[in-house]
């Protein structure tokens, strides 16, 4: 009774200082879009290891792929690594999120070395390679190197393609992914600027840009974080992935894979989710009907970052043209899944037919913090048909190839 | 062409294997370490924090914060950017492996009482923890220097004292002169296990 009796006299005293006192921080942005029940939770993002963590440190041995398949350290001292792209000589270019750093790996048979490339870069998480230039997406711009791969002890000045893109340096999703459309020109996404706000006319979109003149075009509306993106290799339609917002509850809603069938397309945020479900906040501006629906629901919170069409020769037929999703989550739910990269298999009209888990085994313990040791980010397809997976939490790339 | 996107000379490192984390080999390095923080990283220094056993990712990160410069202290910058990521994991992992002992401070009574109030109210103990005994980047407060800790706080609150993610520096916003005396007086008072 005098414990509950003081807890009252503190939150009496507590509520009376807090009148005469400046108002509460602002949540970190992550907080945002919490209801007043869940402020109390103690569900949190993870942090990266940003020294990076050594694959004999990692229980490396308990990944899992389908059968006939074998998957291996391929590199690793990459701290953050996220988005990978190839070069025409067989290098691989890596972009981080949380450091500064663009790495390139050139395979010396059968050992990998690694190259710091470039440094000091605002978050360079978008890298793609095309007709001998490295392209680069930042927060606030895209550059260009071009011949990079004959001097990567000596890379060339930076060229802007396009700045201005983040003109407020304000928190939000606004690191880019970048891919290189089949028309010649660089898709790239500006996010949203919270968990769940009113996005303004540039955000919440994919875009792209004529690498020549420098000339945006809007693609795609509404959509939140997409970190990843590909073209269907028999379409050349763009396919991407979105991640939903936070604090809706374990299981809403899902993040989505999308695919861009037509000019104009908007799927819907911040007014609709995954295709079928108003916003509670700003679900009354505008009904779900209006807005493109997804091609596929991937799970609740689980962060789906780089997906990859697969035309490459090693895996079996019924690989040809499926997509390979990393997906890097969950955090904003209870009970943890996710974590696995992910295999999509469509049929002739582009539909899906199948979902299920490629690579398995970084999720250890779905209500333990973390539950994790490692996180798939992105997934590239190499000339021999194998597979390179990164994984940011721990600076280490994968690669998967198909032995029988 | 902006002076961040300066192009640093390529360094270079054979990675087909990195060495797992060895806590001997930070051992052997850690002499520096203790001169300040004390013998086996418990601190006796008010303005200097203890690291033993601290968790091993928030030493690495903070040694990272240090060298890329997000952090910056006239003793630990210097140190800190001589030292490659390997002997960062080294040294996190020998000082996560030492047994921490609690500052010989006590909260006043009053302080001691509010504390956990405020420690609720301002989100502390979301991350932290309870008994504010960290995990993952994330440190231990339970029992840590009192200036040290002070200070931090302020720093926070005036956008000098940087961390990676800015979760610090938005959460310490809202934090009076008043609010940070009793939050600090209560941490620095609390037991290390």
């Amino acid at each position: 009774m005098i414990k509950v009796l003081a807890a009252a006299v503190l939150f009496a005293i507590a509520a009376a200082q807090a009148q005469d006192k400046p108002a509460a921080a602002p949540p970190p942005s992550w907080k945002q879009g919490m209801t007043k029940e869940q402020t109390e939770s103690t569900l949190h993002p993870f942090a990266i290891e940003v020294t990076g963590k050594a694959a004999k440190d990692l229980p490396v041995d308990k990944l899992k792929v389908p059968p006939g398949f074998k998957v291996e350290v391929w590199a690793e001292g990459l701290p953050g690594a996220r988005s990978l792209a190839l070069g025409d000589k067989g290098t691989v270019f890596v972009g981080t999120r949380q450091l500064k750093e663009v790495y390139a790996v050139v395979d010396r048979g059968g050992k990998r070395e690694v190259k710091t490339l470039l440094k000091g870069l605002e978050s360079p998480n978008g890298v793609v390679f095309n007709k001998g230039t490295l392209y680069i997406a930042e927060h606030h711009r895209i550059t260009r190197y071009d011949g990079i791969e004959s001097r990567l002890d000596n890379p060339p000045e930076a060229k802007i393609v396009v700045d201005g893109l983040d003109p407020d340096n304000q928190p939000g999703h606004f690191w880019k992914f970048l891919a290189m459309g089949p028309d010649g020109k660089l898709y790239f996404n500006i996010g949203a600027p919270g968990n769940i706000v009113m996005p303004n006319y540039m955000q919440a979109s994919i875009m792209r840009v004529d690498p020549k003149t420098g000339v945006i075009e809007t693609v795609a509306l509404g959509v939140r974080n997409s970190v990843g993106f590909d073209f269907n290799p028999k379409t050349r339609e763009l396919w991407f992935t979105n991640h939903g917002r936070d604090w809706l509850g374990d299981d809403l809603p899902n993040d989505t894979l999308h695919r861009v069938s037509h000019k104009g397309a908007n799927f819907g945020y911040p007014f609709c989710h995954q295709g079928d479900t108003p916003d509670p906040e700003y679900g009354k501006y505008h009904s779900c009907k209006e807005f493109d629906r997804p091609a596929l629901k991937l799970g609740p919170h689980v962060a789906p970052i780089g997906m990859r069409f697969y035309n490459g020769k090693m895996f079996p037929a019924e690989y040809q043209n499926n997509i390979f999703i990393a997906l890097r989550g969950s955090w904003n739910r209870t009970v943890k899944r996710g974590y696995n990269v992910m295999r999509v298999v469509l049929d002739d009209g582009g539909k899906v037919v199948k979902y299920e888990p490629f690579l398995t085994g970084f999720l250890v313990d779905e209500k333990a913090d973390p539950p994790m040791w490692g996180r798939p980010n992105d997934v590239l397809v190499m000339r021999d048909g194998s597979m390179l997976v990164s994984d940011d939490q721990n600076g280490i790339i994968y690669r998967i190839s198909y032995v029988k | 062409m902006s002076a961040r996107a300066l192009v640093a000379a390529a360094a270079l490192a054979m990675a087909s294997a990195v060495s797992a984390a060895d806590p001997k080999a930070g051992e052997s390095k850690a002499a520096v370490c203790f001169a300040c923080h004390g013998a086996g990283g418990n601190s006796t220094n008010p303005v200097v924090p203890s690291i033993a056993g601290q968790p091993a990712q928030f030493i690495s990160t903070s040694l990272y914060t240090f060298r890329e410069g997000n952090r910056k202290d006239p003793q630990m910058s210097p140190i800190a950017a001589n030292l490659s990521n390997t002997e960062m994991n080294d040294l996190a992992a020998y000082f996560s492996t030492l047994k921490p002992v609690a500052s010989t401070h006590r909260a006043s009574a009053d302080n001691a009482q509010a504390g956990p109030g405020l420690a609720e109210k301002f989100k502390c103990t979301q991350c932290h923890g309870r008994r504010m005994l960290g995990q993952q980047h994330i440190p231990r407060l339970a029992g840590q220097q009192f200036e040290y800790l002070r200070a931090q706080l302020r720093g926070f609150k005036a956008g000098t004292r940087i961390d990676l993610d800015a979760k610090m520096s938005e959460s310490a916003q809202g934090l009076s002169d008043k609010d940070i005396e009793i939050l600090v007086d209560y941490v620095a008072g609390l037991g290390v296990q």
